[in-house]
């Protein structure tokens, strides 16, 4: 297996600028026929501001990967086999209070040092001196701290994402009282550090942690005003997270209920829902796949222009090529369990390297190709129980050859910055096989 | 409006032609009902005067976003809907086609019997909701829908051998071994085998059911097959199989498609001619590629602008459109597109409910409104519990905050104490105009760029 592993050895160096790095991730499902190995191997980085996309067919292991992140992969029957995602925090940048300067690239943040060196760099950090957290191996009550606020995301279907029983405001509410307490406390005119009788009511409040006796008590004068002004105070920030939307009317749309809203509406209160905290790194897992075309490129733009403007980095899936070339900055292509490309945008649609990815971009229809002769990827994708030691695209190749069915390719660099997990391009072809070739199979 | 008929919309052809289906200012309406009787208090408008045809071995395209009747135009076609009003006719020779249309371009009630005579004669043979027995049964096996959702439209509790012979079983084409081996015949078709024939729906991918509902479809030899959003819920290399496989059949075996999408692509790829609806009316038809290259309406132009592309890269995002689809139970005066059309002009048919509606997306005064007293769509009373709000609106509805077509469209407005009377310029529905050879389109603007003249 050492040869077809895509090893950690790829990784040793990560790029400084790298906000998450998945590392060797492996996931599995125990099924009643067998282990699926739904993600097996997976590596790549998100580097901090950038937009990555990462596009497959579905059963691919695209959206059991983004979970991995949120560690909302159920287990069991999940199977977290080994590696890592190694996630660095980030602060705003001191220098130029998040408006971004040299010092911080412009993006206004800077990487949090580590918490075992303070800087100097350790062992836990690498030597790099950067805070680095394992998103898989960190205790649940970090893992709290940081998912939705530290990192969000946005799921595939809205009308099952949201709570039909809550209002819309309740369910942003609830992000902003996990995470922004002392936020609402400072707006509405509170010390969240205070100690006394008031500011325990008040906190606990603030956080939802209020029991049925501190409720009943804050229903009355004298507390009964303060319990109104966190109210207000957490009004106007819900309401300031709907606006940056561009959501019409967010005071209506607040007290309205998932049903009232379209579909196009309910994915931008989702949207609203993940950025309420500005997070550092936003997972969207094909946020478009059910709205129309229409919908879907003011859904795009709006994500676009978020992005832009709170510089956080996103992991964009999505099954369509064409969508993830509008907003990617790089791409990321998966195919059972495996990444089988990584490259710019340029890279990927202009010099496709991976069969799989050549297939991809084929498969879209346009005016251009002959009625009837779309170049489709036969087949489908293989069952992940218990895979052989092959190339997992064997089988559908139009390529393939000897040496594909005996190993697995290494993701391997073929120029800067564009990786692919492919014989044909591999630099170094094993010597103790023959030569293969890579004569295009005619049907 | 039901009654505005566009025969334009029809392609003149100078060969006489037989048209497999004719489609004849369908419409379709769905009762509100409400309050402890049920009763009726209005209607969803979800297909409103459409007009096509379709060849024999040719591929039509209907698209459109979420919400705007081409699901409902689709069901009325295969005959699972009966049509409020309008009709559809099914193999019906030109001769009957011409007189057809000469009888109905009379109004009802002034036609002579001799005429009311035919034109029952022409309905029982052809029309689609009035066929009985054998034309009827010829009809439906001829007819065959292939739908969006593969989960739903099979049944899980039956074996794909069942699924398939159903309608070979139905119309006692073949039973026995027969049956099982026209099974497998089919199944191969659509590039499955024996090995499937006892297996349920929820062994195979969404890919492999496709095919099943196109193997029950392609039963019974049709001549025409509507595919409601077959490949929406596939994964685009799966969608490229079955968009294949779909093109090999048609050329194989001379079928005719109506092919419902919302993706442009798609249909630019599969469809020789493209009806475009908006709000149960065809925004535009015409020709595949005389339609994507030159769009004559705007909503085609926005669609296509929104549609992502390879080719245009992430270099521009489009120019998108705003706000959603709206109420189809009581849709847009005039052009039923105005309310979010980007090259609108004074007279797309601005009315009241555009003022009630900017004014709920823009809160302030919206608060203050307390009743609004209608004439008629474009003439009506609006009421304020302050006077400054009334004052507002007026400032407002004479500023920059509002479209400046409909600024322009006022034709008077007066502010008496609290209310506001405000009065546009009341405008008929646009039809369908004739652009080019076999390309239609209902928009006020002649070119995309100039305002033509509309007496």
């Amino acid at each position: 297996m050492t040869l077809t592993n895509t090893g950690p050895d790829t990784h040793e160096v990560r790029p400084p600028g790298a906000i998450a790095s998945v590392v060797d991730l492996k996931v599995h499902f125990q099924s009643k026929r067998g282990v699926v190995h739904a993600v097996d191997g997976v590596s790549f980085d998100i580097l901090d501001g950038e937009t990555l996309g990462l596009v497959g067919e579905t059963g691919c292991g695209k959206s059991v990967t983004a979970r991995s992140f949120l560690r909302l992969v159920p287990m069991p029957p999940g199977i977290a086999v080994g590696g890592a995602i190694h996630f660095r925090r980030r602060r705003p940048c001191q220098h130029c209070g998040g408006d971004g300067c040299e010092l911080c690239d412009g993006l206004g943040r800077l990487p949090e040092e580590c918490s075992q060196c303070g800087g100097p760099g350790c062992e836990h950090c690498d030597g790099s001196g950067i805070d680095n957290v394992d998103l898989l191996s960190i205790s649940e009550s970090l893992m709290n701290e940081i998912r939705g606020d530290r990192i969000a995301m946005i799921f595939q279907d809205p009308g099952k994402a949201l709570n039909p029983g809550l209002t819309i405001r309740e369910q942003i509410a609830e992000v902003l009282y996990e995470h922004r307490s002392e936020e609402i406390m400072e707006r509405a005119g509170f010390d969240p550090e205070a100690s006394n009788v008031t500011g325990t009511l008040v906190r606990r409040r603030a956080t939802q942690r209020d029991r049925r006796p501190e409720r009943i008590l804050m229903s009355v004068p004298p507390f009964r005003s303060r319990r109104a002004r966190l109210t207000r105070a957490t009004d106007e920030m819900v309401a300031e997270a709907l606006t940056e939307t561009q959501i019409a009317n967010p005071l209506k749309v607040m007290r309205r209920h998932p049903h009232e809203l379209s579909g196009g509406m309910k994915q931008r209160v989702m949207i609203a829902q993940a950025l309420a905290c500005n997070p550092d790194l936003l997972i969207a897992d094909e946020p478009t796949t059910a709205l129309d075309v229409t919908v879907q490129a003011r859904i795009l733009e709006l994500v676009k222009s978020l992005q832009e403007r709170h510089q956080a980095a996103v992991l964009y899936i999505s099954h369509d090529l064409s969508v993830v070339s509008q907003v990617s900055d790089r791409v990321a292509v998966m195919y059972a369990g495996r990444i089988a490309e990584v490259g710019t945008r340029e890279q990927i649609f202009s010099e496709p390297l991976h069969p799989y990815t050549q297939g991809l971009l084929a498969a879209i229809p346009s005016g251009s190709h002959e009625r009837g002769r779309l170049t489709a990827i036969e087949g489908t994708v293989p069952e992940l129980i218990d895979p052989p030691p092959s190339c997992r695209f064997v089988g559908r190749c139009p390529y393939e050859a000897e040496q594909c069915r005996s190993a697995d390719p290494i993701l391997a660099s073929f120029e800067p910055g564009h990786q692919v997990a492919c014989f044909i391009h591999s630099p170094e072809p094993d010597s103790s096989l023959d030569q293969p070739s890579f004569a295009r199979k005619t049907k | 409006m039901s009654t505005v008929t566009d025969t334009e919309s029809r392609e003149e052809t100078p060969a006489e032609t037989d048209y497999l289906i004719s489609v004849t200012d369908l419409a379709k309406h769905f009762p509100i009902k409400d309050g402890a009787i049920q009763r009726v208090v209005g209607q969803v408008r979800a297909v409103d005067g459409v007009s096509f045809n379709v060849k024999r071995g040719e591929t039509v395209g209907v698209v459109g976003e979420s919400g705007c009747g081409k699901t409902t135009l689709g069901r009325c076609v295969s005959g699972l809907m009966e049509p409020t009003a309008g009709g559809v006719y099914f193999d019906i020779s030109y001769q009957d086609l011409t007189r057809l249309e000469s009888i109905l371009a009379i109004p009802d009630g002034e036609r002579p019997e001799a005429m009311d005579a035919d034109l029952e004669e022409i309905a029982m043979g052809h029309r689609v909701d009035r066929m009985k027995g054998e034309a009827w049964r010829r009809y439906r096996r001829n007819c065959q829908i292939v739908f969006q959702d593969s989960f739903a439209s099979l049944n899980p509790r039956q074996l794909v051998n069942s699924i398939v012979g159903r309608p070979l079983r139905v119309y006692k084409e073949a039973s026995g071994n027969e049956l099982t081996e026209q099974v497998v015949s089919l199944l191969e078709q659509v590039g499955l085998g024996r090995e499937h024939l006892y297996r349920y729906p929820h062994q195979f991918s969404g890919g492999q059911r496709q095919r099943i509902s196109v193997a029950r479809a392609l039963a019974l030899d049709p001549e025409l097959v509507v595919l409601d959003e077959p490949t929406s819920a596939l994964d685009v290399s799966v969608q490229a199989q079955i968009l294949n496989l779909l093109h090999e059949l048609q050329r194989d075996r001379g079928l005719a498609y109506l092919f419902i999408t919302h993706d442009l692509q798609v249909v630019r790829h599969m469809a020789d001619r493209v009806v475009v609806m908006y709000l149960g009316k065809v925004a535009e038809a015409g020709e595949t590629s005389d339609l994507f290259d030159n769009p004559r309406h705007p909503y085609t132009e926005a669609l296509l602008a929104a549609s992502p592309d390879l080719a245009k890269g992430g270099e521009a995002m489009p120019r998108t459109l705003e706000g959603s689809v709206p109420d189809p139970a009581r849709p847009p005066q005039g052009c039923r597109f105005h309310t979010r059309c980007p090259v609108a002009t004074p007279i797309c048919g601005w009315e009241i409910d555009d003022v009630v509606l900017w004014l709920e997306d823009h809160p302030g005064v919206f608060e203050a409104l307390s009743g609004v007293s209608r004439q008629d769509a474009f003439e009506a009373e609006l009421s304020f519990e302050e006077e400054e709000a009334a004052g507002k609106l007026r400032e407002a509805l004479q500023s920059e905050a509002v479209p400046r077509a409909m600024r322009e469209a006022v034709e008077s407005i007066s502010v008496e104490e609290t209310t506001v009377k405000i009065k546009f310029h009341p405008v008929d529905g646009v039809e369908l105009t004739e652009r080019a050879q076999g390309h239609v389109a209902a928009c006020v603007l002649d070119d995309l760029g100039g305002v033509t003249d509309v007496s």
